[in-house]
């Protein structure tokens, strides 16, 4: 729903419909709201048939990189012998994103549920959930549901009286927004740096600690009850007419300078001019919109001529120069200065950045220091190129896409609004700092 | 905005200023690791293959204990999951929420990155450097009560600013709110 | 052994084949391609975090990490297409940015990769205009010194103290572009094998305590050589400026010591450097030693010699050649030959598969023994009253100097001669290993060549040639002008050496007839 508001009309209440619903939170609220129907369902089913139906409803992955779901989980062979894993991504630190921490606080068992049910349909009879270390509130609600789950007896070593083992535990991550990516969250549940691997092998061969893991989006996981009661095809109804690759909801994580910020959750394909300016209430007072990044930092921003023009699914967004990515939506004013807030996500990127890869390690560091040289008005017109460029080394040759990543935003600002660069560099100073202190 | 101080800067610093044994003057370091913690670790232990898996819930643990994770106690976890020193202090080093010296009673994590920048987190943040009399970031305030750093997303983007003290989460802090804020701390 | 796949593909226009999963990389080696690299290293496992070996495939999305990816059927790869050159110049840009660019004042000159591949593909200027990183040096223990600024945190050493010498004492602390190699306070690089990490480092990061500001790169001599030092017969390479022994450095291969070289071994070469050499021939005078002719001294050797009971104190230092010959000696007098070894702890390197600091420290004593040297603490032991005592190249302990001047009269073929000697008769100087050419036989029975890397001090003669003489002068036929020919006649008469030529040893060495073969190497 649109929490902290209260849902629009227009929204599509799945995932989101206990949001602000304390007693959601327990064991006994949850089944109250029809909850662990569909893992009793599903651990009568066979894990291929799960897998299937998984398959058969479009279901993508909603942690940024939109993978098909059933698919990812067709890779894990059964019958190998090998101890299987699931890992439920709940590091949530894309700049932008904020739904993974709503699903976990308000329904913490939808969460345990989809693990649950995942874990069983991988032949998993562990699944870990990682979560960030910042989000102090989803830790607590996620440790509690799991003993009361464990205590029922709905999960653990006899998961609802079926025999069949499925553990679940949440582990802890320390600050560090690169365990989001699959393979830096094996290593760090591992116990080591949270430095991403090389692929081959892919996880679902040799995964954490070198056995066959799948590693799901927390939102991604707490569709799949839903997609089990429901039904394949009713999940495919969520989508536009002519795109069946995108299908289902999507909750969209709204911040920035907007009216009303919060997540909303809409089918695929709903129109992002109407989402912006009817559901989210369009600009602040007195300000007009100047830029969006629909999915996250790491997508390309958009202008307000692509964005108005664009649909909210994974096509979609391609279709106007985007992603839909986490779906972290940044909205952006004419009162705020491009050139600063780019050079501060380009901060971003560099603090977070494993140190592996040559060009990361150093080029989101140099490109931070020439977008604040920029922004402090002692930039020059050479220090364009010279981003551009390290931008180009710092794309599509790295172990992961952090390093791509930092050159987004700093490719789409120069592209996009040159003119705020250059009246920077010519005017020797940031024109918006300038006129907020006049 | 506050400059990339760290990036360029020196790790001397943090070598010279906290010792090397990182515990109190004179008194011999004490182990984290007996009683219930030790049974706690024990149970955490069950639930991973190996041995090495539990080492962020036991650097979590220590933390949660002593308020920081100094050099003496990297050794002990080191020890007690059968890990070098040198690979604990390299894992430690990469997690930025273990701290490595002590911080003040109350740590004031305020996050500035885009979404919140956008929202005016820099003022929040002036005015907890201003509230707290720290003056500056990373600095513990003279009584020991607080310490004030900026930090990247804090996936709360919506509820601008969010502010994490120590582990208490705070949405929707600013400017106006911070006195009354720290005057509500212990 | 089961059959492994061969898989064919084409590197720079090259056609390659080899086996299912070999790496780009190393295909394109066996190809005569170098892919300019970092991180990766034959001895230690895959890292793919230097990013300068990505390689264009025709085909493939994006560039591939050729240390990282495996072969597969009909790739057509290119190193030097102008992706694959723009990748690389973006890469060393990168590693410069931050980089001292103090060439004139860094060890690693004349040596380094950085250098070498910047020269080559690199930018010739730089466009950073911002404040350098800056951290200062930092001693790591042992023989090593860390330079941060110039490390390009390819984790070689890292990976090699885990994987390799199992002493996880490297680490890589903080992230992004603060990140260095650190390490635990209190625990350093002592470990015995740890000198390796300044080799394997690319560039000056890791730099040798003994070595520093001691000579350039340049100005050195290089000669393969074996090291003395202990049983094991690790390759090595001598290194020299202006006859001076200044570093030890291993030499690969995979059948001994594959890449490394334990540190006792690359430390201790001060003493072929040694002051106080016999540089002349000498004969006893009365009570005094005079300096005299070879010619002179050989003759007074060879009376002294003659007809009497020789007891040969030979050295575990000795080649096979000057073995071979002073056995004969031995012989031809009727006489015994022994030997002493200091020994002290032994060292393995875990992750090398039979590879250690042997206890036995001397690199032939596997040699003496097979050519009929008692291996004994108590060389002296079996005197007897009229004994000649022949002594080369053996150090003598106090105790063994009194027993030696009860000997009828002593005949000294050594480097250095040590106080209290009383009664000898002749001295005969020779080189020391450095300064002759010759073979050892490790203690796995493969003999292996080393080659002459500095001069000889004065008239001092290789020590197979000086023992020929002795031979000839008692009595026996020897024409040897090359040490190779005494290897052939070593050869001839001891059927384990049988079919051994300097030739068939090449640089590698070979075992001798029924030595347990190490896995996998080429019969």
């Amino acid at each position: 729903m649109g929490y902290p508001h209260a849902p629009h009309a227009r929204e599509t209440v799945v995932l989101s419909k206990y949001f602000g619903d304390s007693e959601a939170t327990t064991l006994d609220g949850w089944r109250k709201r029809g909850g662990y129907v569909a893992l009793e369902k599903a651990l009568g089913m066979t894990p291929a048939e799960i897998v299937g139906i998984v398959k058969d409803s479009g279901l993508r992955g909603r942690g940024g990189a939109g993978f098909p779901t059933g698919m990812k989980w067709s890779f894990m062979k059964p019958g190998d012998g090998k101890p299987h894993y699931l890992c439920c991504n709940a590091d949530e630190s894309e700049p932008g994103t904020f739904k993974d921490r709503e699903i976990m606080r308000w329904t913490p068992h939808a969460l345990i549920e989809g693990c649950a049910i995942g874990a069983y349909a991988i032949g998993a009879e562990t699944a870990y959930i990682y979560i960030r270390g910042e989000f102090t509130e989803p830790l607590q609600r996620m440790e509690a549901a799991v003993r009361e789950a464990r205590a029922a007896g709905v999960i653990g070593p006899n998961a609802m009286g079926t025999g069949k083992r499925v553990d679940v535990w949440v582990h802890k991550g320390a600050g560090a927004y690169i365990c989001g990516e699959e393979t830096a969250l094996m290593n760090s549940l591992e116990g080591r740096r949270g430095n991403p691997r090389i692929k081959p092998p892919f996880p679902a061969v040799a995964g954490v600690f070198g056995q066959p893991t799948t590693i799901n989006n927390v939102e991604t996981l707490a569709a799949v009850p839903h997609i089990l009661n429901n039904g394949a095809e009713w999940y495919k109804k969520f989508a536009r007419p002519d795109n069946p690759k995108s299908t289902g909801t999507k909750l969209w994580s709204v911040c920035g300078n907007v009216a009303r910020p919060g997540n909303y959750e809409v089918v695929m394909g709903f129109p992002f001019k109407d989402f912006l300016y009817d559901l989210c209430g369009g600009p602040l007072p007195g300000r007009k919109f100047k830029a969006v990044i629909p999915g996250g930092s790491s997508v390309p921003i958009m202008n307000m001529e692509e964005a108005e023009a664009a649909v909210m699914d994974y096509e979609g967004m391609v279709a106007k120069g985007s992603m839909l990515g986490s779906a972290g939506c940044i909205v952006i004013d004419d009162a705020q200065c491009m050139v600063k807030q780019i050079a501060r996500l380009a901060r971003f990127y560099a603090h977070e950045s494993c140190a592996q890869c040559t060009q990361c390690r150093e080029g989101t560091a140099w490109t931070t220091k020439i977008m604040e040289r920029i922004e402090a008005g002692e930039g020059s017109m050479d220090d364009l190129d010279t981003l551009l460029e390290i931008g180009d080394s710092m794309t599509g040759k790295t172990i992961c896409v952090l390093s791509d990543s930092c050159a987004v935003p700093v490719v789409s600002g120069i592209q996009k609004w040159r003119h705020e660069f250059e009246a920077h560099i010519n005017g020797k100073r940031c024109p918006f700092r300038a006129a907020a202190a006049a | 905005m506050a400059t990339s101080k760290e990036m360029g800067g020196t790790h001397a610093e943090s070598h010279a200023s906290h010792g090397s044994a990182g515990h109190l003057h004179g008194e011999p370091y004490q182990p984290v690791f007996v009683g219930e913690r030790r049974r706690q670790l024990d149970e955490l232990l069950t639930r991973y293959p190996t041995k090495m898996a539990a080492l962020l819930p036991a650097l979590w643990m220590v933390q949660e204990d002593r308020g920081w994770v100094s050099e003496s106690a990297m050794a002990e976890v080191g020890e007690v999951l059968s890990l070098t020193p040198a690979y604990v202090k390299g894992v430690v080093t990469f997690y930025t929420m273990y701290h490595q010296h002590p911080v003040g009673k109350h740590f004031i994590q305020v996050c500035t990155t885009s979404p919140c920048n956008v929202c005016g987190a820099e003022d929040v943040v002036n005015a907890f450097l201003k509230h707290t009399k720290c003056g500056e970031l990373g600095v513990t305030s003279d009584d020991g009560r607080f310490t004030v750093i900026e930090v990247e997303c804090l996936g709360a983007c919506g509820f601008a600013t969010p502010v994490m003290i120590n582990s208490d989460f705070i949405e929707s802090v600013t400017p106006e709110k911070v006195p009354d804020l720290l005057s509500k701390l212990p | 052994m089961a059959d492994v796949k061969t898989i064919n593909l084409t590197i720079e226009g090259r056609p390659v084949a080899v086996a299912e999963g070999t790496s780009i990389l190393e295909a394109a080696r066996t190809a005569g391609v170098l892919i300019p690299h970092y991180c990766y290293h034959p001895a230690l496992p895959v890292a793919g975090v230097c990013r300068m070996c990505l390689v264009e495939v025709e085909k493939a999305p994006k560039l591939a990490p050729a240390c990282a990816t495996s072969v597969a059927e009909g790739q057509v790869v290119h190193v030097h297409s102008e992706k694959a050159r723009e990748a690389r110049k973006g890469v060393l840009e990168m590693l410069l940015i931050n980089h001292p660019l103090d060439c004139p004042i860094c060890d690693q000159a004349g040596e380094c990769e950085l250098q070498d591949y910047t020269f080559q593909e690199g930018r010739k200027d730089s466009r950073y205009k911002e404040p350098k990183r800056f951290n200062p040096m930092e001693d790591f223990g042992g023989d090593v010194v860390y330079v941060p600024n110039r490390c390009i945190l390819c984790t070689r050493c890292v990976r090699y103290m885990d994987d390799v010498a199992q002493d996880p004492v490297l680490n890589v602390s903080e992230r992004g572009d603060r990140a260095y190699i650190g390490k635990f306070e209190g625990k350093d690089l002592t470990h015995p094998w740890a000198g390796n990490v300044v080799d394997l480092c690319p560039v000056g990061a890791l730099l040798s305590k003994d070595f520093l500001n001691k000579a350039r790169a340049w100005e050195l001599d290089r000669t393969a050589s074996i090291c003395p030092n202990c049983t094991q017969g690790c390759n090595a390479i001598i290194e020299t400026r202006d006859n001076v022994v200044v570093r030890m450095r291993p030499r690969g291969n995979p059948d001994v010591n594959e890449f490394f070289l334990c540190d006792t071994g690359r430390l201790d070469y001060r003493w072929m450097n040694g002051p106080n050499r016999l540089e002349l021939p000498a004969v006893r005078n009365g009570t005094v030693l005079v300096d005299a002719d070879w010619d002179v001294a050989l003759g007074a050797a060879a009376t002294v010699l003659r007809g009497k009971r020789a007891l040969v104190l030979a050295s575990p230092m000795l080649s096979n050649e000057a073995l071979h010959l002073l056995s004969r000696v031995v012989k031809a007098t009727g006489g015994t030959g022994a030997f002493r070894v200091a020994r002290g702890p032994e060292a393995p390197l875990p992750g090398v598969k039979d590879l250690a600091l042997r206890s036995e420290r001397a690199a032939n004593v596997v040699g003496a023994e097979k050519l009929g040297f008692t291996k004994t603490d108590t060389p002296l032991a079996g005197m007897r009253d009229g004994d000649v005592l022949l002594i080369v190249n053996h150090a003598l302990t106090e105790a063994e100097i009194a027993t030696a001047n009860r000997a009828s009269a002593v005949v000294f073929v050594g480097t250095t001669l040590p106080a209290g000697l009383t009664n000898v008769a002749a001295v005969l100087p020779i080189t020391n290993f450095a300064e002759e050419e010759g073979t050892f036989t490790n203690l796995r029975g493969r003999v292996q060549r080393f080659l002459q890397a500095k001069a000889a001090p004065g008239l001092a003669r290789p020590s197979w040639f000086v023992l020929a003489d002795l031979l000839a002068s008692l009595g026996e036929t020897t024409n040897y002008f090359v040490p190779s020919e005494v290897f052939a006649a070593l050869a001839a008469s001891h059927p384990e050496f049988a079919g051994l030529s300097y030739d068939a040893l090449g640089l590698r060495g070979l075992p001798v007839v029924g030595a347990a073969q190490p896995a996998g190497a080429p019969s």
